[in-house]
């Protein structure tokens, strides 16, 4: 090594020294910590402790409680990742126009992402209440079935009289011509407001909500539906930062392939399938990633519903540990193996993408 | 002739494309005002719940008296007349301030006067009920109620008489300023309140009382009742001074001091590892981009253990020393330094200045843009984080940061159910972000999707 080279590395340490010093203690002597305390029962209070192998993690899969957080991490994690990258993608594909004022609206969407989740989580708590607005909103939309009804079934009945009649002037019409579609807009809203005014079809009364979403013992899809609550709350907030991911990637597929599509006939649903999906497989993947690694480590919102819902029907991984550090005498040999293994299930997730990832590239 | 009808055919398919396309745009239009409101409309209705008095009515209003320009001039001029205080309002020496009520008596029943107090009347359920405040029922006057006018209407259904009831509440003498001046007008069974100069805060049984939380509340005291309610109520029991404006100086101070500890110590390791050559570096940048995918709550168990031992538990530094620089802010930090041309530091350093010069005198100057983009991203960040300030701070109320200070509200405003001080302060603590977001909107949508891809 020359002597220059040798001054460059001295400097390139100093330079990082700051750094390394708060990963080495905040990271890499924290894991390792972590995982010596994992094999002890260290108490939060207690001086000493002992070397008891794996006794712990034998206990946590005892513990009814870790099993309960353990499945309801595993299927936030799948439940919300699903659900948000598919709306992501598909709000994205909206907002993937050439329009005045785009950019308004893509800064508009992105505010749920930006408010912290402390606020946005009280607010959600609210929503959520039993005369919340949630439960207001079901019940008008309740109250409005049949007038949304009639107006749905006016639309598409004036809009299948319209296709059949383009085409058979032997226009080649989609069904969802938008042009169309506007006149079938305006005539269902025509006709609906007729009926309405006429009484033949009227909203029914609305009833007090009975549904609780926060205290309710009953689960749906084997997910209790406190954390459903969650579910929906996450998906909400984080929708914004996938779908603003999704567009970056879509401006950067050639219009040219879409032009070409098109004279080939292909709808914009065909278009969608055939050329957005697969063109976008990286960008879908990347999203996955991020997603499942953060639903992992959702935390913040159970923390914050406190006493709100019962505990046992929200919990997850990460609140386990916190939980059982911070109640009772402090079992931080106990917590240490959970946070190994939410841990370990982070890294599964990262190694299973980097395994699928140079598939990926081999094709 | 062919070519006549051609031209014809080709008009038509140009009409019928840009019909096309103006339609496919108004739908997209459509679609994206559909997704704001989707966005947004929570956010509209809760803070519409924040104004209520009781933000779990149902069913729900849209329109209630707080959002009626007829309360906010109303509450306007009886803050004026109550302390000289057209804002917040209070009942000060001097006041002097005439009230009009208005009760509907069906046909074939005897109006009677109604019965009108100023009662005493503690603060909130929560944090605010330790403290003793000046009780304007010990010094207000009410004169005696007189009735003004009476016009017969139809009310639900029932004829009747409206009458009109008017009295003056005043301040005589010296004596402290109070903040609120309570009032209760209770009517006699079968008479229903119909109107009054503000309209009351609460309507009990069956609307023979109308009760005010204050009858000279100021603007901002009436409209915005709740959000000056989480300054004055919730007090630190020892010292008295607001949690509220505490914690958001705390969250500040915070912020600030983690958002320069990360401007330094990243940009000088993101420059090591963007333009340094020592041995094993890719190792080591693999290795950061690695712990950026570990959650804290994975291993925040030592960290609050090393923190004690350093006897910074519920003390802020705890948080700047646990979050003074993150790995993501060295990534971003090494992508821009990569992109920027070599050539310029090479010259200073051919001119024999040190790297420790360069660096200060040279690179951080061209790195203004990104210093100013990650200075965002920091502050944003530590703004909203809650996990390490429930880890460092639990237990310390003065020490608080703000989500952590939402965190308690909820837990001692909620079982109470007094949604309206938990929303208020929820939107309170949203402002600076909404300011900031608002300003480098550029930043926050760009920062996201740049360097989310490039990872």
């Amino acid at each position: 090594m020359l002597r220059s080279q040798r001054i460059e590395a001295l400097y390139a340490l100093l330079f990082l020294a700051p750094f390394l010093i708060h990963l080495g203690v905040f990271f890499v002597f924290a894991f390792a910590r972590t995982l010596g305390f994992s094999f002890t029962d260290k108490t939060l209070i207690g001086q000493s402790y002992q070397i008891v192998g794996f006794a712990n993690y034998v206990q946590l899969f005892q513990d009814p409680r870790f099993i309960a957080a353990l499945t309801h991490s595993v299927s936030f994690m799948l439940i919300v990742t699903t659900l948000q990258t598919f709306l992501a993608l598909s709000m994205a594909a909206i907002l993937n126009q050439r329009l005045r004022g785009i950019t308004f609206f893509r800064t508009v969407y992105y505010i749920p992402s930006v408010l912290s989740s402390a606020a946005v989580t009280v607010i959600a708590i609210w929503f959520f209440q039993k005369t919340g607005f949630l439960n207001t909103f079901v019940g008008w939309i309740g109250s409005v079935a049949p007038v949304l009804l009639a107006f749905l079934a006016i639309f598409v009945l004036a809009q299948a009289l319209q296709v059949g009649w383009e085409r058979m002037r032997g226009l080649p019409v989609t069904f969802t011509d938008p042009a169309l579609a506007t006149i079938s807009l305006a005539v269902g809203l025509a006709l609906t407001w007729l009926l309405a005014a006429l009484g033949v079809v009227v909203p029914r009364e609305a009833q007090p909500p009975e549904f609780t979403w926060l205290t309710n013992s009953d689960r749906f899809l084997g997910v209790p539906i406190p954390l459903w609550s969650i579910i929906m709350l996450n998906t909400f907030t984080t929708i914004p930062t996938l779908m603003l991911i999704f567009l970056a990637g879509l401006q950067d597929i050639p219009k040219s392939i879409y032009e070409a599509a098109a004279i080939d006939g292909a709808s914009p649903l065909q278009q969608f399938f055939s050329v957005t999906v697969p063109m976008l497989r990286p960008v879908t993947f990347l999203v996955i990633t991020l997603s499942l690694i953060g639903t992992l480590q959702m935390f913040d919102q159970v923390a914050l519903m406190g006493d709100a819902a019962p505990l046992d029907s929200i919990i997850v991984l990460a609140y386990y540990v916190y939980n059982n550090v911070f109640s009772g005498e402090g079992r931080v040999g106990l917590a240490s193996a959970a946070a190994i293994i939410l841990a370990a299930l982070t890294f599964a997730i990262v190694l299973l993408q980097r395994a699928l990832g140079i598939s990926e590239k081999a094709h | 002739m062919a070519a006549h009808v051609l031209e014809v055919k080709r008009k038509l398919d140009e009409r019928y494309l840009a019909r096309q396309r103006w339609a496919r745009a108004a739908w997209v239009y459509g679609a994206m005002l559909a997704l704001a409101v989707f966005f947004i409309g929570p956010f509209y209705v809760a803070y519409l719940g924040s104004l209520k008095d009781n933000p779990l009515e149902w069913p729900f209003r849209y329109s209630f008296a707080q959002t009626q320009p007829k309360n906010w001039s109303a509450a306007w001029r009886l803050g004026q007349l109550g302390a000289g205080n057209p804002w917040t309002g209070g009942f000060a020496p001097g006041a002097n301030i005439p009230f009009q009520v208005s009760y509907f008596v069906e046909d074939g029943q005897e109006p009677q006067t109604p019965v009108v107090t100023v009662p005493t009347r503690r603060a909130g359920a929560g944090l605010g009920a330790i403290f003793d405040e000046v009780q304007a029922a010990q010094y207000a006057r009410v004169s005696a109620v007189q009735e003004v006018g009476r016009r017969s209407a139809v009310v639900g259904g029932q004829p009747g008489q409206i009458i009109t009831y008017s009295f003056t509440i005043t301040y005589e003498g010296q004596g402290p300023r109070a903040a609120r001046l309570p009032l209760d007008i209770e009517a006699p069974r079968g008479q229903v309140y119909y109107s009054a100069t503000l309209d009351p805060n609460r309507l009990e049984r069956r609307g023979r009382v109308a009760s005010w939380d204050s009858a000279a509340p100021g603007f901002l005291g009436y409209t915005f009742r709740n959000y000056v309610r989480v300054f004055n109520e919730a007090r630190d029991p020892n010292t008295g001074a607001s949690f509220f404006l505490r914690w958001t100086l705390n969250t500040f101070l915070v912020c600030v001091a983690v958002v320069l500890t990360t401007l330094l110590f990243a940009s000088l390791a993101g420059y090591a590892l963007a333009r340094m050559y020592f041995p094993g570096k890719n190792y080591l940048f693999a290795f950061v981009v690695f712990t950026m995918t570990v959650p804290a709550q994975a291993i925040f168990i030592s960290n609050y253990l090393v923190l004690r031992d350093l006897g910074l538990l519920g003390s802020l530094w705890g948080m700047v020393v646990w979050s003074a620089v993150g790995a993501g802010a060295v990534f971003i930090m090494k992508q821009f330094f990569e992109s920027i041309p070599r050539e310029i530091e090479e010259a200073a350093l051919i001119d024999g200045a040190s790297p420790i010069t360069t660096f200060f005198r040279i690179i951080i100057p061209m790195a203004t843009p990104a210093l100013g983009a990650l200075t965002i991203l920091t502050f944003q960040g530590m703004w909203n984080e809650f996990f390490k300030a429930a880890v460092v701070l639990s237990g310390q109320q003065a020490n608080y940061t703000l989500p952590l200070g939402l965190s308690f509200f909820r837990s001692a405003y909620g079982v109470a159910g007094d949604w309206g001080l938990m929303l208020a302060s929820a939107f309170l603590s949203m402002i600076p972000i909404i300011i900031l977001f608002v300003v480098f909107q550029r930043y926050f949508v760009e920062g996201v999707s740049t360097s989310a891809l490039k990872g």
